[in-house]
């Protein structure tokens, strides 16, 4: 009985040290007084640790730069970090936990839009500002005043993807695959909703699939079956990589336009080749001629030997905007710090220049459409066309 | 298009097959459910990126996979369910979800928590016959799979230590009365499982290109399902389900105007046989 005991205890002890404690950044020593904290969470662990990360070093390097520039008012920034592992129900605690005990003065977002739809409320419920980088759900910002988003508006995104697909690509047979979550239906509704506008093309295909799919032949042989000439398809960066991969392997040679999702150094790593040629809409143009992009591109492959992405550059932007806010607030006071960010205009950011933010507190921005060439992601064109970039709140 | 959809599906329902085959080999001779198989099956997966470091070539990747796969098995076997095989049965289902768990994390810890690309890329054609679209991925697993069930099927019905695994698995006692070495048969069951079990976690490293730590989630469950179904300790049940399940799943995906979770499937299957055949296809 004894052996049985000792055994079920070291088996249950390993299994144990197995569950992840949420990662708390490190405080070097700096007292209270001389210091501003700024919340962060992202997922580092999951299928979507690959963008937790990149959305983690982005912020990162933001932090480093504003404290190598004097800090802001005076004050050393402190990233206060945490893991939320892409669940909703760790995104509230870790919201919760910012705002009552590490007592931040703002927030960034650097993870999906199911924690960041469940965080958001708590934030808007203390008063804490909160950008969301580039979790796209409508909902996000409804959550309150406090609540703004640096990325795309699901549905804006959406729309430029329309627009890519039947002004740049002249598609008029589109199949189009659906992740079947808060991102994948606020993009397909956007979509369709651009297809219909400009009318001239229909959907011959459509389909949702469970996130976490891997196999995706069935849906694709079926989609074939209805010739289309394009292949839109939601999806974050491992089922674009399947996706992309699986309509190589049958041999089909359809054109295939993504989003931001795929918008990963993993998508095109776990593509190969089979990612040549794909087209996304995106937040960040890596041939920007603009300092401040290629500065950021330079520094972050740099620092952390990778390529960044767009979510990577989205969590740099938001916290750099959080700190153009503080730092034109003069204020650590949240509701100063609100007003200055609603009133930023023509700020020259990594993804582009932020035009303004809407009275819903999203951006009106142009949204960037990117080529995979060469295992790179390249400039292919952007929309700035205001019927379709404004968001309708 | 019905035919194109069956093709998939007999590929992944050959990697169904082959992890699941390794569970019930073991229910067979053990009564266990030997949860721990799926973290073998991903060690498979892993043990390729180990491989290709030392000499980069996918055969010897097979070769190494099932090696280890097989000598992990074998440790298993002896140092976790064997000092507790005399316990209540609920003991070792434990301890294999522990190490099962336990296996998961350490992967995590020593090859980190993001998906990893297969070392190598392959170039599959699609061949065509007739009206039908054959992808070379899809004929390669299929194919595999089958060699490795005829080597199994060789092994169990027509040598010396086959007869031994199904005199074991029928009774254990009156075969150790008959001078059966029940130790090693088991054993030995043990060490086939898991070097099929690696061998279709290698397969699916190369099919998917990914290789992470929770990969072996999935089919801890799937395979679970498929014995089940098949019939515990029924290769033939296993064999029949796991393609069963395979094709099912790319016919509904394929089919269905809904978003069809492919997964909960199996669980469906699962839960209607124990209600209505709870002895499985082939079980007794």
């Amino acid at each position: 009985m004894k052996k049985v005991v000792a055994l079920a205890l070291v088996v249950s002890l390993t299994a144990g040290f197995g569950w992840a404690k949420p990662q708390k950044a490190k405080l070097k020593g700096v007292k209270l007084k001389g210091v501003i904290k700024i919340g962060f969470f992202s997922p580092l662990t999951g299928f979507a640790a690959a963008d937790g990360l990149s959305a983690l070093r982005g912020a990162r390097l933001a932090v480093e730069q504003i404290n190598k520039n004097g800090g802001l008012l005076g004050k050393k920034v402190v990233l206060v970090n945490y893991d939320d592992r892409v669940k909703s129900s760790e995104a509230v605690a870790i919201a919760r936990k910012l705002v009552t005990k590490d007592r931040v003065i703002a927030a960034v977002s650097g993870s999906y839009s199911g924690p960041t739809r469940a965080a958001a409320p708590i934030f808007q419920q203390f008063k804490v500002p909160m950008i969301s980088a580039y979790a796209v759900h409508p909902e996000i910002t409804k959550a309150g005043d406090y609540i703004f988003r640096n990325g795309f508006l699901g549905t804006v995104e959406g729309k430029a993807m329309g627009e890519v697909a039947l002004k740049f690509l002249r598609a008029k047979r589109i199949a189009l695959l659906v992740i079947d979550n808060d991102y994948g239906h606020s993009l397909a509704e956007g979509v369709k909703m651009r297809i219909r506008q400009l009318g001239g093309a229909k959907i011959v295909y459509e389909k949702t699939y469970s996130i976490g799919e891997k196999d995706f032949t069935p849906l694709l042989t079926a989609a074939r079956a209805q010739k289309p000439d394009l292949l839109i398809a939601t999806a974050y960066y491992n089922e674009a990589a399947q996706i992309a991969r699986q309509v190589k392997q049958m041999g089909w040679k359809i054109q295939i336009l993504g989003e931001e999702g795929y918008d990963s150094p993993k998508f095109l790593e776990l593509a190969g080749d089979a990612a040549e040629g794909v087209i996304i809409t995106t937040n960040l143009n890596r041939d920007d001629l603009s300092s401040i992009t290629q500065n950021f591109i330079k520094n972050f492959k740099t620092k952390y030997n990778e390529d960044p992405d767009m979510v990577g550059a989205s969590s740099y932007d938001a916290v750099m905007l959080l700190a153009k806010a503080i730092k034109k607030a003069h204020s650590t006071n949240p509701a100063r710090i609100r007003d200055a960010l609603q009133s930023l205009q023509n700020e020259v950011l990594a993804t582009g220049v932020l035009y303004r933010f809407t009275r819903g507190r999203e951006v009106v921005k142009p949204v960037q459409v990117q080529i995979v060439k060469n295992g790179e992601f390249h400039y292919y064109g952007i929309i700035a066309d205001p019927d379709v970039v404004t968001p309708p709140w | 298009m019905v035919l194109q959809q069956i093709i998939n599906g007999l590929a992944s329902g050959g990697i169904y097959t082959l992890v699941a085959l390794g569970l019930t080999l073991v229910y067979g001779v053990l009564k266990i459910l030997h949860i721990a198989h799926a973290g073998i099956y991903a060690l498979g997966a892993y043990m390729a990126l180990v491989a290709y470091k030392i000499y980069p070539n996918i055969y010897f990747a097979f070769l190494f996979a099932m090696a280890t796969t097989a000598v992990a098995g074998y440790l298993v076997q002896k140092y976790l369910y064997w000092p507790i095989i005399d316990q209540p049965r609920i003991v070792p289902l434990i301890a294999s979800i522990g190490l099962f768990l336990a296996l998961e994390e350490l992967y995590r810890l020593i090859w980190g928590p993001y998906v990893i690309p297969f070392p190598q890329k392959f170039h599959w054609k699609t061949y065509t016959l007739g009206n039908i679209r054959l992808p070379g991925a899809d004929l390669f697993v299929f194919a595999l799979s089958i060699v490795f069930l005829a080597i199994l099927y060789w092994i169990v019905n027509k040598t010396k230590v086959g007869l031994a695994m199904r005199a074991v698995a029928d009774d254990k006692e009156v075969s150790e009365a008959s001078g059966i070495n029940s130790k090693w048969t088991i054993a030995l069951s043990f060490i086939i499982g898991s070097a099929l079990a690696g061998a279709a976690g290698l397969m699916v490293g190369v099919y998917y290109n990914s290789i992470y730590p929770t990969m072996g989630d999935v089919p801890a469950y799937k395979s679970l399902a498929v014995i089940v179904v098949g019939g515990m300790g029924s290769i033939e049940g296993t064999v029949v389900a796991g393609f069963g399940l395979g094709l099912l799943e790319a016919l509904l995906l394929g089919f269905l105007p809904f978003a069809f979770p492919r997964d909960a499937l199996a669980f469906i299957a699962m839960i209607i046989f124990l209600l209505i055949k709870p002895e499985g296809l082939f079980g007794e």
